[in-house]
């Protein structure tokens, strides 16, 4: 065993651990115009970074944006993951590839797809102005609710899917012992449902919360010009602006940022229902 | 607290019939036990006093109030669930305390009714414990603390027995029959093994297939089956098929003449005659003479049990093991006996 597992963990550090220490070591560097990259020890991209209005304020709505979607993938998979738990067995698996469904349209297409339905000429627009409710169209595409609904769109049946296993796991009859004992069905959910399926709520908030905060063609097809996020903004230097040194501080914020607040969020949600 | 009423209490599922036609009434302070083989509708009853599944068809009345359509979080019951269902996330005493919360108990009093529920099943020492940190048989105990605290008018038990082992078993069935006494509980109660629904039950009702086949007393289901299927459920039976002849006696299929006393029942039509194993006397018998011949013994410490062709019919029977030099004591298979029993024993019951 152990001689399939040492090759296997090596692997897993040099695929995992070692772009990782580049990256690091890269960030310490100096730009230059010139050389594109001179050998350092210094802080000063961190420094930059931070004291950047813009780029606080990318991240800002970054963390923002992240922290929405969320919340809103909690409030829309709920009620979803658990209506699939207790379904009964033949229509369940066609629940759940419905479900899966959207995950074999890659982002690019599917951003496509919320272009042309958000739009100025897209489909919503066209047919509010065709039933004369609007005149000039709605702002709906290239802001942060375009970039929202994309996100949220993407990432929400990894929520679903998540919740719905650990719902899965509360016995039907705790709900019915709760029922029989006199509580109506939001006091049985809200005192035995939500607090048992709270492992699954932290897993599925704290899986969406990264894979919204590192978003990256979401935000740069919906978003438009205007709309920046930090993993946009990290591919923005290392190739459009050949700043690899500071492209590699943003990366290291971002994951520090993604961590710092997964963690707090994680410590919150395990106060308030450990009792 | 009230009495319990069933008024033609049907579900189908589709084509399949869960439970037909269901009438009974358990009295104020009674319990009553649901019997059957699996699958006869026992837990569907339960679940439909309970408000977890809409009858198909008739009532279910709750002292005097029809709650046929009220959701379960306003029926009153409380329901021991055959998994128990504790909240594993609450302590036992939050466990007990729920339903007291859900109606509005104040604190004060209902850390008093928790600690009385509690020392009620001997678990008071063991109040701040989590349901994983006990035993199958403490955590019994917790949802019978946390359905009675409430004093729920009626009081449901789904086979609240099964995930215990034998000890533990008779132990909790006196403790369920003493507690539901002195509270006055109206009960009702599934089970599928007889020894505890005839040791626990004021009276007893036989389902099978989703009907009620009798009602009654222990006593009055052992001695007077009113057909086949209850006499061969509720304790041991000999059910021999045939026809009866006047005052002659019962003519098994196997041609054996069995005498009962059937005089009043018409000559021709079938029927079948139900004799209990231990109501027949057996006796030695010398070799050629009589028509019984022993096929089997089995010795069950107190009692043996033997299994005995008689002219073509096999019967079992039952007696107190006989002592050590009894001539009975030496009896093999292949012996030949002598069978007797008061023909009044044996009941003729119509065929299935
Ligand atoms: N949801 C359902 N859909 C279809 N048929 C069902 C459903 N629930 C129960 N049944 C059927 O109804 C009948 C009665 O079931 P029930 O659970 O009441 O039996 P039971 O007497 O409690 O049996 P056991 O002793 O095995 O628990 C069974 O034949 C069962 O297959
Ligand atoms: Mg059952």
């Amino acid at each position: 065993m152990a001689a399939l597992i040492l090759p296997a963990g090596l692997l897993v550090v040099l695929l995992m651990v070692a772009p990782m220490l580049l990256l690091a070591r890269i960030s310490l560097n100096q730009f230059s115009p010139t050389e594109m990259m001179v050998e350092a020890m210094s802080p000063e991209n961190y420094i930059r970074a931070v004291q950047d209005p813009y780029y606080r304020s990318v991240l800002l709505t970054t963390m923002v944006v992240a922290l929405g979607c969320t919340l809103l993938c909690l409030a829309l998979g709920f009620p979803t993951a658990y209506w699939l738990a207790r379904m009964q067995s033949r229509w369940k698996s066609i629940a759940t590839i419905l479900i899966l469904f959207p995950l074999l349209v890659g982002n690019v297409v599917r951003s496509a797809g919320w272009i042309a339905l958000l739009g100025n000429e897209g489909a919503i627009n066209a047919a509010l102005r065709g039933l004369h409710l609007i005149e000039a169209p709605l702002p709906l595409l290239y802001n942060a609710f375009a970039v929202v609904v994309g996100i949220v769109a993407v990432v929400l049946p990894y929520m679903i899917l998540t919740l719905s296993a650990v719902i899965e796991g509360i016995p039907r009859q705790t709900e019915e012992a709760a029922a029989n004992l006199g509580a109506r069905p939001l006091t049985a959910f809200r005192r035995v449902v939500l607090p048992l399926a709270i492992p699954g709520v932290a897993a599925g908030s704290v899986l969406v919360f990264i894979l919204c905060m590192n978003a990256y063609a979401t935000p740069v097809l919906l978003g438009g010009p205007q709309f920046k996020m930090m993993a946009p903004a990290v591919y923005d230097q290392f190739v459009r602006g050949n700043n690899w040194p500071f492209g590699a501080a943003l990366a290291f914020i971002l994951l520090f940022a993604t961590m710092v607040l997964t963690l707090v969020g994680s410590a919150l949600i395990g106060r308030r229902y450990r009792r | 607290m009230g009495d319990l009423v069933l008024e033609a209490l049907t579900k189908r599922y589709g084509g399949t019939v869960a439970v037909e036609d269901v009438d009974l009434e358990v009295r104020q302070g009674e319990m009553v036990a649901l019997l059957g083989p699996s699958g006869c509708g026992k837990t569907t009853t339960l679940r439909m006093v309970a408000g977890f599944i809409t009858p198909s068809a008739g009532h279910v009345r709750i002292a005097g109030q029809d709650v046929t359509r009220r959701p379960p979080y306003a029926r009153d019951t409380g329901m021991v669930f055959q998994s128990y269902a504790l909240f594993p996330h609450m302590s036992v005493a939050q466990n007990v305390a729920f339903g007291l919360e859900m109606r509005r108990v104040g604190r004060t009093e209902r850390e008093t009714r928790v600690m009385e529920a509690l020392r009620l099943v001997r678990l008071d020492h063991l109040a701040d414990r989590l349901p994983g940190q006990l035993s199958g048989g403490q955590q019994q105990r917790v949802a019978l603390a946390r359905a009675l605290v409430v004093n729920p008018a009626v009081f449901l038990l789904d086979e609240p027995l099964s995930n215990l082992d034998a000890k533990l078993r008779g132990e909790v069935r006196m403790e369920i029959r003493s507690l539901q006494q002195r509270l006055g509980l109206t009960t009702l109660i599934v089970t599928h093994d007889q020894e505890e629904a005839l040791t626990m039950a004021d009276r007893l009702v036989v389902m099978e297939r989703g009907r009620v086949r009798q009602v009654g007393t222990a006593e009055e289901l052992y001695e007077s089956p009113r057909d086949p299927f209850v006499a061969g459920f509720v304790g041991r039976c000999n059910l021999i098929e045939g026809q009866p002849e006047g005052t002659a006696g019962f003519r098994a299929r196997g041609g054996a003449l069995l005498p009962c006393t059937t005089a009043a029942a018409p000559v021709g039509t079938g029927g079948v005659l139900a004799l209990r194993p231990e109501r027949i006397a057996l006796a030695a018998a010398a070799p050629g003479e009589g028509a019984a011949r022993l096929e089997a013994v089995t010795y069950l410490g107190a009692q043996t049990e033997y299994v005995v062709d008689y002219a073509g019919t096999s019967l079992v029977v039952i007696r107190a093991t006989p002592p050590e030099g009894d001539p009975l004591r030496r009896l093999a298979p292949g012996d030949a006996v002598a069978l007797t029993w008061d023909p009044a024993a044996a009941r003729l019951l119509p065929a299935q």
